[in-house]
């Protein structure tokens, strides 16, 4: 009579033991949550048909200052001008930075409106800062195309997780901007306020 | 995993003799040395003279091209990836990748026949997608760094490296070249130029947005240039995070 209860209890003991073996591979890192729950939130809100433009465009913007850490980007993208910068020029330069961004990354998102997103893996690059690896696939595409890889590297040594890098096809884009921006200052002899104007007009170009 | 041979002294040498004779020309500020742009005024002067002949030749034509059918734009894109295939073949095999070489063959016999001469593209649908590869690249798997950025007259953003794998497919790894044809030089000519043609149309809009959004378009062409032919040379596997630079 005892039998079947012991068989019932090593049932038990096994699901027990495989559901323990599995639960760490199966979970997702907190960055790989953070990315699936949130990009495609985004992507939704460029491919929201029933939002007038503007609301569109009000809405990225908040929920992209939401995912990224705008400051430390910012000051990222500054390169070795941050050390010499004044802090009145560096807190200029992230209001403006911020505003640019907006608007230039929602221009980039906006190519991908209407395609689903799908994380792929990560990786622990140094503690709390992962990259996590995703696909974007476009339900329409025939082409039989390879679908667009799209890496974001993710900070959670804050209060939440924060997006600070994205990468299309292999080109991160806080490094191409502070690239592009320590060119700038290096051809200007270092002047922040110069690239703070510049900053400022193409986001007021962006967003006419 | 991929291998690279180790870097000899042969392949700085290489690379940056040719380049001396530019160093001379300026004094380079650590900004540039910083960049690895050490020619950088002069790579900015060529940039001047590249942006003036694309914006008085290149682009119109562009712009006539890209108000073709797609149809006709997608055919001369396939013919023209089509002919690569031979050269992407021989750099596969030198940088000892037999699977991607011989996906590459498969391709390229599959489009040449059934999709008549590389007009259509049934490999793809095969699962014999498109992948590029250059001797630029080999000389990278072979251990040979890139050198000093450099920008090119009417090629655009390269490096030593880059350079000489250029001209190593052009002119020695393309089979194309012992055919005997007559008027060589002028198939040659109109091959590169539908090349180019093809490319800036892919690239068009993309080129366009990075224009209007850059402060820098220079310094922005110089890190995607990089940036996208490690991530070629990588052939798609993960950067190494260790290199990425802390925020």
């Amino acid at each position: 009579m005892m039998q079947p209860l012991v068989l019932a209890r090593r049932a038990l003991l096994a699901a027990g033991f495989m559901a323990a073996m599995l639960a760490p591979a199966l979970a997702a890192d907190p960055a790989e949550t953070f990315v699936a729950q949130n990009i495609q939130r985004g992507l939704g809100i460029l491919d929201n048909k029933g939002l007038s433009k503007q609301q569109r465009e009000d809405q990225f913007e908040q929920f992209l200052l939401g995912l990224t850490d705008m400051k430390r980007i910012a000051d990222f993208t500054l390169g070795q001008y941050r050390r010499t910068a004044s802090p009145a020029d560096v807190a200029a330069f992230e209001a403006a930075f911020q505003n640019y961004a907006a608007a230039v990354y929602r221009s980039y998102f906006s190519k991908y409106a209407g395609q689903t997103l799908k994380v792929t893996n990560s990786t622990l690059r140094a503690p709390t800062d992962y990259i996590v690896a995703t696909q974007l696939v476009d339900p329409t595409d025939r082409s039989s195309q390879q679908p667009l890889e799209v890496d974001f590297r993710v900070r959670t040594d804050g209060p939440r997780p924060v997006v600070v890098d994205v990468s299309v096809a292999g080109v991160w884009i806080s490094l191409e901007q502070r690239d592009q921006f320590v060119g700038f200052l290096g051809q200007n002899n270092g002047n922040v306020k110069l690239l703070i104007t510049h900053l400022s007009d193409l986001a007021k170009q962006f967003k006419s | 995993m991929r291998k690279t041979l180790q870097s000899g002294w042969i392949w700085r040498l290489l690379g940056t003799a040719p380049f001396a004779l530019l160093a001379g020309c300026t004094a380079a500020s650590p900004e540039m040395l910083a960049a690895n742009d050490p020619y950088e005024p002069t790579n900015r002067q060529i940039f001047a003279l590249n942006q003036q002949l694309d914006a008085i030749f290149f682009k119109p034509t562009v712009q006539r091209y890209l108000s073709l059918p797609e149809a006709i734009r997608t055919g001369l894109h396939n013919v023209l990836r089509n002919l690569a295939g031979p050269t992407i073949f021989v750099n596969e095999v030198l940088q000892a990748e037999p699977g991607r070489a011989g996906r590459t063959a498969a391709r390229f016999m599959i489009n040449s026949s059934v999709g008549l001469g590389g007009i259509f593209d049934p490999a793809s649908r095969a699962g014999f997608a498109y992948h590029g590869e250059d001797f630029g690249q080999t000389l990278a798997i072979w251990g040979a760094g890139e050198g000093p950025y450099l920008m090119l007259p009417l090629l655009g953003p390269s490096n030593p490296r880059d350079t000489a794998g250029l001209a190593v497919d052009t002119f020695i790894l393309d089979p194309t070249n012992y055919l005997r044809l007559k008027g060589h030089f002028w198939w040659d000519a109109g091959r590169q130029y539908l090349n180019y043609l093809d490319l800036r149309s892919q690239t068009f809009e993309t080129l366009q947005g990075i224009e209007r959004s850059s402060v820098d378009y220079y310094a922005a062409l110089r890190s995607l240039y990089r940036q996208s032919r490690d991530a070629e040379i990588r052939n798609g596997a993960p950067a190494r995070t260790q290199d990425l630079p802390d925020f």
